[in-house]
């Protein structure tokens, strides 16, 4: 089956993520945006959106390469620096991963992916910083749900525009934007190894898996109601699994109540307080 | 009768009073240039909306000194603002008031708070427990805030208790972007084609831009008339004031040819819920 209630009128989300890009900096008293760019496709729309809500020159995004990184990689940044009007930056991390990864014999390669993804983290912060600029992150809804990022690498920003828009609505509205076919057409991956793909790892194409998270998470049906629909016992069950497994991710550390008011808990202001 | 609304879909800093207090004098003037008689801003105006424990900073009796400079606007123009009040009794209400003549003519307590999914206002606010329903110069007026308008029972009572003029300060996060307009938009037009088309009332559906902490409000505030239909339109997410018309002149002779209001019995409501409390 096909789930239509997954499109989108993409001119009006276009409109609407550069207005909430444009306005999320500006109330938080911020021009510029920093944004890591990895030659895949969520990364290639975020910094879009970005610079046609900020102006080119507003917008400072860097490729950060390991050694193991594929040559896609750098092909497909490339060619998105070029469509954006955006001077190649590059910072290589194999050095300083390899300092530690030297002494870590035996790592495994989940480990090692973590441990990229959480220096490439630091290497957007620390340029933020010298930017005067947010950290626009480029996490989708789907991997979110599923847990398919890794905490405070990736995943950490200060804004998620497109965080509630699943990986299948990603393409579509890379599509409408006219982003590069290459970097539309090619397979997800984290490039964390190679030949790594998402959907190798996740066990099963986006376009299946976003129907179920759409089913399971945004309609609110039980697993038994999704299966009965003709998706797989097995992988919707996987699927619920990965959402409960992963909801640490997705919130901040609980803290231990004592007093009356806790960090977390009851002491309750918008992010934007007093900006 | 006829009368000229402003609009004023604007963009509320969160929690910062004196700002708000200062963009609604600058939308008022603007609407004096042009002559406005009466001028509607959203849910929440002089507040902003995710305020969370801000509540307790910002809520005000709507005759506080902080109004004042409204108040004193309010001499030459009508204004109907969103604001939280203080209670005498302490209780901060998610309410709107209506200023005319120099004077705090009626406060509007919000009935329904919405409490589920990305909403929590019974957390933060009192329930408003009373309609809305008061005499001004633009004949017999009513406020809802928001969900109220999403009540139709409310709003029908409404109606059959006289209201000719409802005002509806709103503050509509956006969501369903599947479609030609938003889901949200659609389910408004539902409300404000209703309440016109068959409760007889113009509306003025005024509803704010911007984001607080992801929720992005449309906008889209509209006029609606009980013959023309949506006669103002404004755009969605973007900070605008619009003027529209109210002609009231036409509305007798339409009543005459679909006298819905003239058949209204609230005996029937009143006798069923007798007989249901009763059974």
């Amino acid at each position: 089956m096909t789930v239509d209630a997954l499109a989108l009128n993409n001119a009006l989300v276009e409109d609407y993520l550069k207005r909430f890009v444009q306005e999320e900096l500006h109330t938080s008293g911020f021009t510029e945006a920093c944004i890591a760019l990895s030659g895949g496709l969520d990364s290639a729309l975020v910094l879009k959106l970005a610079v046609d809500a900020l102006g080119v020159g507003h917008v400072h995004t860097i490729f950060l390469p390991y050694k193991t990184s594929s040559p896609e990689s750098r092909r497909d940044a490339h060619a998105m620096f070029e469509f954006c009007g955006i001077p190649w930056q590059e910072l290589d991390i194999s050095g300083m991963a390899d300092e530690y990864l030297t002494l870590q014999p035996g790592i495994d390669r989940l480990r090692t992916g973590n441990l990229l993804a959480r220096l490439r983290m630091a290497v957007i912060f620390d340029q933020s910083k010298k930017e005067n600029a947010l950290v626009v992150g480029t996490s989708n809804k789907s991997e979110l749900l599923v847990g398919y990022s890794t905490w405070y690498g990736d995943m950490a920003c200060a804004i998620m525009p497109i965080g509630d828009l699943y990986k299948t609505q990603v393409r579509s509205l890379a599509r409408h934007l006219g982003l590069p076919q290459q970097v539309i057409a090619k397979p997800p991956s984290a490039d964390l190894w190679a030949g790594q793909t998402d959907e190798g790892e996740i066990g099963v194409s986006y376009e299946t898996l976003d129907q179920v998270l759409f089913l399971l998470v945004d309609q609110r049906c039980p697993a038994a109601e999704v299966i009965s629909e003709g998706f797989d016992a097995d992988l919707v069950h996987g699927v619920e699994d990965k959402i409960q497994s992963s909801q640490f991710k997705r919130t901040l550390p609980p803290i231990a109540k004592l007093s009356q008011r806790t960090v977390g808990i009851d002491f309750l202001y918008p992010r934007d307080w007093g900006k | 009768m006829t009368y000229t609304v402003a609009l004023a879909q604007v963009n509320p800093a969160c929690g910062d009073l004196e700002y708000n207090v200062k963009m609604h004098v600058a939308q008022v003037e603007q609407a004096l240039e042009v002559g406005a008689d009466l001028i509607v801003f959203p849910e929440l105006s002089l507040t902003g909306y995710m305020l969370k424990d801000q509540t307790l900073d910002v809520m005000r009796p709507a005759d506080c000194p902080e109004f004042t400079g409204l108040r004193e606007l309010s001499r030459h123009i009508a204004i109907c603002a969103g604001f939280v009040e203080q209670g005498t009794d302490g209780i901060p209400y998610n309410s709107a008031f209506f200023m005319d003549a120099g004077e705090v003519c009626h406060v509007h307590r919000k009935m329904y708070l919405p409490t589920h999914g990305m909403f929590e206002e019974l957390k933060f606010f009192g329930r408003g427990g009373e309609l809305s329903i008061f005499d001004t110069r633009f004949g017999r007026t009513g406020i809802v805030i928001c969900r109220d308008l999403f009540h139709p029972l409310e709003v029908s009572t409404m109606a059959a208790l006289g209201v000719e003029l409802l005002l509806a300060p709103s503050a509509m996060p956006a969501r369903g972007f599947g479609g030609e307009e938003l889901a949200i938009e659609h389910t408004v037009g539902l409300a404000l084609g209703s309440v016109s088309t068959f409760l007889g009332m113009f509306v003025v559906y005024v509803n704010r831009v911007g984001f607080d902490d992801g929720l992005g409000f449309y906008g889209g505030s509209a006029l609606s008339d009980p013959v023309e239909g949506i006669t103002v339109s404004a755009p969605r997410f973007e900070a605008v004031q619009l003027l529209g018309t109210v002609d009231t002149s036409h509305i007798a002779r339409h009543r005459y040819q679909l006298p819905i209001r003239r058949e209204e019995d609230l005996a029937i409501v009143r006798r069923a819920l007798e007989t249901r409390r009763n059974s």
